[in-house]
């Protein structure tokens, strides 16, 4: 499987928390609020458990408990940030932990009808039989429903407002009607049933969600890290499992890390500072992004290079990735090579090489 | 004996097995125990509090009506005693200030030094101090080192940087909330700073609390669990706490040394206190943070050495008063976590609606006498610690109503504040902090669970007012109350203020903005408050007062005005301005003696505290000292960058006396004669330095000749104006252009001279480039010669004709930007002049000869003088003294002939052939005329 879903890959962790979860649990959940918690931010000593559990999502702890009572409650759940800020892959570990099942996502896109969130018809079976449940193709919130599981909506303010409208009697009265049906046409949600959603900031004013729809979610709004350490941590644990997964035998130097890390800081700080849209890169600079920069660099060295990690290949892929409107974004990166970068490659060190490669890929995009 | 025999034991065998053996472990631990074993069985009662905690004051109130001490000893700057007294006049929280500016002993530029001390009525201090107070017969003694001594132990980089100083916090520079600067940049002292004294172990508990911030960990850990705690349980369990963050400390910390010095301090002035009054220490309690209480210092305890020498003060004059704060002002001040200080107090008073403690107060009753005397001594010290530490925390949080009630307001606020909240809401909110609590493994729910859930469930994607819900959430749990000084309290000049503005029927105590309408022509009797506010408008910052409508300004009068007074919000900044003086005039003379006098002071300086006084304060006396101090300061001067606004100001003062005063001031005269003899002698280098700007020189030659006919009837001599400017030999090209209008100003070149000179310019092509310079030049010497701006128009005018595109284009943003500039009181003369000279519309431009082109004939005679008219009738009558004058200049004193009879029709206009046209007009239209010569024969 090239990515396992959450809950098949730290399917030893669950069963593990699950065997000695003896807290109260709401509902159909299968481990308790506390337990949901300690997998997704990690087990301290103190926890006193007989195996450690990793830490998956780095953030504010107050963000996880919000979201874990707002799934207890009879409200959904939006996360809402920026693009890249982990919002998805909390939806996953929290759906993971609470029902063993992340995988009933619908993906919200300007495509996205009604039928997609409610249900829709096998045609074929329709012709042959007639309108029955058997012909009838549930979607993955309908699913969720019927299961008393959590259900996920990706990237919700995406799709058009009539189709988020939808979500409105399903989350008030957790119910589906199916009036094509004459009997058995009402799908009760079993308890257990939430969904969580996901809305990217950057969308604002796309699709704006109804007041009706807003009321009948708690939002917890995920910042973009900004603490050099905990992106340090994050970066690291996606990286690891990047390089598993790619089964590379190569190191990450700290030193080109923070090399990373100090050029998205810069970068972040330039964009905080200027005054248009044109001053300001396109990116987000967000955490993922860092990632990308940095898998990017590694299947470099690993594929094209002599499979060791380089300054110069990292500035590559740092250019490559953030270099998306020429001139407007060229222009940012430049100046910063100039004025940031080369007064810090004087000092000697990996900022040098950095400088080079980066000064290279410029060259070439221009 | 001691009674920790079986804690300690305990505790040395949780070391022995946590940490694999005696060692540090093992002696921090027993320390702990031994620390807590000596400050309860030390002679002199000592009650550890923390800041700004209810369960310290709950304590307190408890104790102080049990033992009814008769000298209370507590932590707080031993100088500020005397405020104590005003607290009863205040709304609290307010905050003790100590305030200096002129310093002596500290380094220059350090002031002004500030110290606050917060006080809250939710803490133990305010219990201890108003039980002195209002007790009879008690006497409350501050024990800490003074505010000098504050500044005198900070670190040697200087007072007023940044840093800790024991229970010292700097208020930040960018207070978050409104009202959070209402300290200023004080430094703040506050009794009993019980936090970890490094980061990682703060951390560390916050981490393992699984709490967001130091506040809500001491409540959780601390407060809740002390909340209703007996007496022995609550001071083990503080000096235990002390104990810890004073074991677990960076070593060889600078401000570990200096907390031991304030222990050191605080005991040598009990006991010679103690010696000198001869009370009796088990008459006497001791408030101090725990921190302190733990104390293993030689001179702790009254059996303890005292070798410890207090330093004297430094020779600084320090001022003393109460100023206003605030919940978001104390929090800013020691980095609490936004809201702490105010659900502190929230807390405090549901404990005291709870009942079973009868808190003091200052507001003139005495609280209720309860209890019977002197509470019996302890036998011993009994282990109090065992049993808290063994027993998890009674659950505390709110109860169930009052969650409840939480949720309906917090709903009901945050429709008030735009959000579309409903009492679904409400309910959610409810489940929402249950769960949250429950998660967080507290029995109920904390105000922190309530605002986190609040904020869960009202909170969406955009804040629609201007508070969010956890803002609102702080205002739901007694928002940020904002303390204020009372009249009685505020120092003789804040009074005296009040008093003077009383007819304007303001309100004092109001914090909001206030509008204050004078019409000075129909009520007279308000002028005296105009001048207030006009001279607080100047000492306070911009919010305080802030005028609508009216101006002051040399010379001018308002005839009403409209005023946005915010004096309320302002209370601090009017109580500081209290420190320099007993009035606002002595305050604001104060202070422009100050910048007159200063070192760096100069003539333009002078000259502009001189123009303030006229404005403001009015008398002669003070204002002719100033000038004097002018004076003096031009003479002085070595270089003339300042000559524009000595220029201007002068000029504007001149014309201020002239149209006010009989005859100018002799400091004036003084002014003008220096100016000249000064500005002559400076002239020559001023032309030639590269660093004197163009500006400058005009403005020297401006006030040259500006005010050469005042300085020559004063005794001037011209020689000396002429002999400079022969001896000036620019080679910038603009003061070249200033240097030839000088000299036509003199006489010494005409205006064809420089016509041709700068036609000259404009066809060598190696000069071409440097022409824009030139023009600037000529642009300034409109300064010194208004009469010049004709031949501006004229020198502009051909620049735009012939300069050549690359030259041209290049310099037009240049002259725009330097007109503007440099030369924004010239630009309007020059635009009339212009408008003068150049055609109106476009169809004149076509047939337009600019007027310096056209032929000499062409151009119009000038007026020869007026052979008749009143004034030549006038002199005519009486030629004595014009004949005295042309004999004195040596010439022939010819009259011309006397016109024909006046009046008579054929003579009108006969002497000149320009009124031929007049004439006839008057023959066409003899009505006026002749209505006109009736009133004259009348």
């Amino acid at each position: 499987m090239l990515r396992a879903p959450a809950e098949i890959k730290f399917a030893d962790e669950l069963d593990y928390l699950e065997s000695i979860d003896d807290g109260a649990k709401p509902f159909s959940w299968r481990l308790s609020p506390r337990m949901v918690r300690l997998f997704i931010l990690g087990s301290e000593p103190s926890d006193g458990l007989d195996r450690e559990i990793g830490q998956k999502w780095f953030g504010d702890r107050t963000f996880v408990e919000r979201s874990i009572v707002t799934l207890a409650s009879d409200r959904g759940l939006l996360l809402i940030g920026d693009p890249g800020t982990g919002k998805s892959w909390l939806a996953e570990l929290l759906a993971a932990a609470i029902c063993r099942n992340s995988t009933l996502v619908v993906q919200g896109t300007a495509g996205t009808t009604e039928d997609h969130i409610k249900y829709s018809w096998n045609v074929s079976m329709v012709i042959a039989k007639g309108q029955s449940r058997e012909s009838m193709i549930p979607s993955p919130i309908m699913t969720a429903m019927e299961r008393g599981v959590i259900g996920r909506f990706e990237e919700l303010t995406r799709s058009t407002s009539d189709v988020q409208d939808a979500l409105i009697s399903i989350l008030s009265e957790k119910y589906v009607s199916i009036p094509e049906l004459d009997d058995d046409n009402i799908v009760f949600a079993q308890p257990g049933f939430s969904i969580i959603a996901t809305a990217n900031s950057r969308d604002r004013g796309v699709n704006d969600l109804s007041s009706a729809l807003k009321r009948r979610f708690n939002f917890v709004r995920i910042p973009v890290v900004t603490s050099k350490k905990s992106e340090a941590e994050i970066v690291r644990f996606r990286t690891e499992e990047l390089l598993r997964r790619h089964r590379i035998e190569l190191d990450v130097p700290p030193t080109l890390l923070d090399i990373l890390l100090q050029s998205f800081a810069d970068l972040r700080a330039a964009a905080a500072s200027a005054n248009s849209d044109d001053e300001r890169l396109e990116s987000a600079l967000s955490t993922a992004e860092q990632i990308g920069v940095l898998e990017d660099a590694i299947l470099h060295s690993n594929f094209f290079g002599d499979s060791t990690l380089r300054a110069g290949t990292l500035a590559g892929s740092l250019v490559g990735s953030l270099a998306r409107r020429s001139p407007e974004d060229l222009a940012i990166l430049n100046k910063y090579w100039h004025g940031v970068v080369e007064p810090r490659a004087r000092e000697g060190g990996d900022w040098q090489e950095f400088l080079d490669g980066g000064r290279q890929a410029i060259a070439t995009l221009s | 004996m001691s009674g920790f025999g079986a804690l300690r034991d305990r505790l040395t065998d949780a070391a022995a097995a946590f940490a694999g053996g005696p060692g540090q472990v093992a002696d921090i631990l027993t320390g702990m125990v031994d620390d807590v074993d000596r400050a309860l069985r030390e002679n002199l009662e000592i009650f550890p509090v923390c800041h700004h905690s209810p369960a310290s004051a709950l304590a307190m109130a408890r104790r102080l009506r049990e033992k009814r001490p008769k000298v209370v000893y507590l932590e707080l700057c031993e100088d500020l005693r005397p405020l104590l007294d005003e607290l009863a006049n205040c709304r609290l929280p307010v905050a003790l200030q100590a305030f200096a500016t002129d310093l002596d002993g500290f380094p220059a530029g350090a002031g002004p030094l500030s110290v606050v001390a917060p006080i809250t009525e939710s803490s133990a201090e305010y219990q201890a101090i108003a039980y002195a107070l209002t007790e009879p017969g008690v006497e409350l003694v501050l024990v800490d080192r003074s505010s000098d001594h504050v500044f005198q132990w900070m670190p040697k980089d200087g007072p007023g940087t940044a840093g800790g100083d024991g229970d010292t916090g700097h208020a930040t520079a960018d207070p978050a909330g409104e009202d959070a600067g209402l300290h200023g940049d004080a430094v703040g002292v506050e009794i009993g700073d019980l936090r970890p004294r490094f980061a990682e172990l703060e951390a560390y508990l916050l981490h393992h609390g699984k709490v967001r911030h130091w506040s809500e960990w001491w409540d959780q850990y601390v407060e809740q669990p002390l909340a209703d705690a007996d007496y022995a349980t609550y001071r083990q369990v503080m000096v235990m706490i002390g104990s810890l963050f004073r074991r677990l400390r960076p070593a060889g910390a600078d401000r570990l040394d200096r907390d031991e010095d304030r222990e050191r301090y605080m005991w040598t002035r009990m006991r010679e206190h103690l010696a000198s009054s001869g009370a009796d220490p088990a008459d006497c309690l001791y408030v101090c943070g725990a921190f302190h209480a733990a104390s293993r210092v030689e001179e702790f305890g009254l059996r303890g050495s005292g070798g410890f020498e207090i330093t004297p003060r430094t020779a600084t004059r320090w001022s003393y008063g109460l100023i206003p704060s605030s919940h978001s002002a104390i929090e800013a001040q020691f980095s609490l976590a936004p809201g702490s200080v105010s659900i502190a107090a929230a807390t405090w008073r549901k404990a005291l609606r709870r009942g079973g403690v009868t808190p003091y107060t200052l507001d003139g009753k005495k609280g209720r006498k309860g209890g019977a005397g002197r509470a019996a001594p302890e036998a011993g010290v009994t282990d109090r610690l065992s049993g808290f530490l063994a027993r998890p925390p009674e659950p505390g949080g709110l109860d169930e109503d009052e969650l409840r009630s939480w949720c309906v307001d917090i709903v009901r606020l945050a429709r008030r504040h735009g959000y579309l909240a409903s009492t679904a809401d409400a309910i959610a909110v409810f489940e929402t902090s249950v769960l949250l609590a429950g998660m967080r493994g507290r029995a109920r729910p904390t105000p922190y669970d309530f605002q986190d859930a609040a904020v869960t469930c009202i909170e969406k994607d955009a804040v629609p007012g201007k508070r969010d819900v956890a803002r609102l959430c702080e205002i739901l749990l007694g928002g940020d109350r904002i303390g204020q000084v009372g009249y009685e309290s505020l120092p003789p000049l804040a009074r005296d203020v009040y008093d003077r503005l009383e007819p304007l029927g303001l309100d004092p105590g109001r914090r909001t903005v206030q509008r204050a309408l004078l019409n000075l022509d129909a009520e007279p009797h308000l002028a005296p408050c105009s001048k207030v506010l006009w001279m607080l408008r100047y000492l306070l910052p911009d919010g305080a007062v802030r005028p609508i409508m009216g101006s002051k300004r040399l010379g001018e009068r308002s005839i009403q005005e409209s005023w946005d007074v915010a004096l309320g919000k302002y209370q601090r900044e009017l109580i500081e301005l209290g420190y320099e003086g007993v009035t606002v005039e002595q305050v604001l003379e104060q202070r422009l003696r100050r910048a007159a006098w200063d070192p760096k002071a100069t003539a333009a300086g002078a000259l502009a505290a001189v123009e303030d006084s006229i404005v403001f304060l009015g008398g002669r006396r003070f204002t002719d000292e100033l000038g004097a101090r002018a004076v003096e300061l031009l003479s002085a001067e070595r270089t003339v960058d300042d000559a524009p606004e000595v220029l201007r100001r002068m000029r504007r003062l001149l014309a201020y006396y002239r149209a006010s005063e009989p005859a100018l001031p002799a400091w004036c005269e003084a002014f003008v004669t220096t100016g000249y003899a000064h500005y002559c002698t400076l002239l020559p280098s001023a032309f030639t330095d590269e660093d004197t700007g163009v500006r400058q020189v005009g403005a020297m030659l401006g006030f040259l000749f500006g005010m050469e006919s005042l300085a020559l009837s004063l005794g001037c001599d011209r020689a000396q104006l002429e002999l400079a400017v022969r001896q000036s030999h620019p080679e910038r090209p603009a003061k070249v252009a200033l240097l030839w209008a000088a000299q036509s100003q003199l006489g010494l070149i005409g205006r064809d001279d420089l016509r041709r000179r700068w036609d000259e310019l404009l066809v060598n092509p190696l000069v071409v480039p440097s022409c824009p310079q030139y023009i600037g030049g000529f642009v300034q010497a409109l300064e010194l010669a208004p009469a010049l701006t004709s031949f501006v128009v004229e020198v502009i005018s051909k620049a735009f004709a012939r300069l050549p595109d690359p030259v041209l284009l290049p310099w037009l943003p240049t002259l725009i930007t330097t007109l503007r500039e440099q030369a924004g009181d010239l630009v309007p003369a020059l635009v009339k002049e212009a408008a003068r000279t150049y055609p109106a519309d476009l169809a004149g431009l076509d047939a337009w000869t600019p007027p310096w082109e056209a032929a000499p004939g062409r151009a119009p005679a000038t007026a020869a003088p007026a052979a008749s008219g009143p004034v030549a009738d006038l002199l005519r009558a009486h030629p004595a003294s014009c004949d005295a004058l042309a004999a004195l200049l040596g010439c022939d004193p010819a009259w011309p002939d006397a016109p024909d009879a006046p009046g008579a029709p054929g003579a009108a206009g006969g002497g000149s052939p320009g009124h031929g046209e007049a004439a006839a007009l008057l023959g066409r239209h003899p009505a006026a005329a002749e209505a006109l010569a009736g009133l004259l024969a009348r």
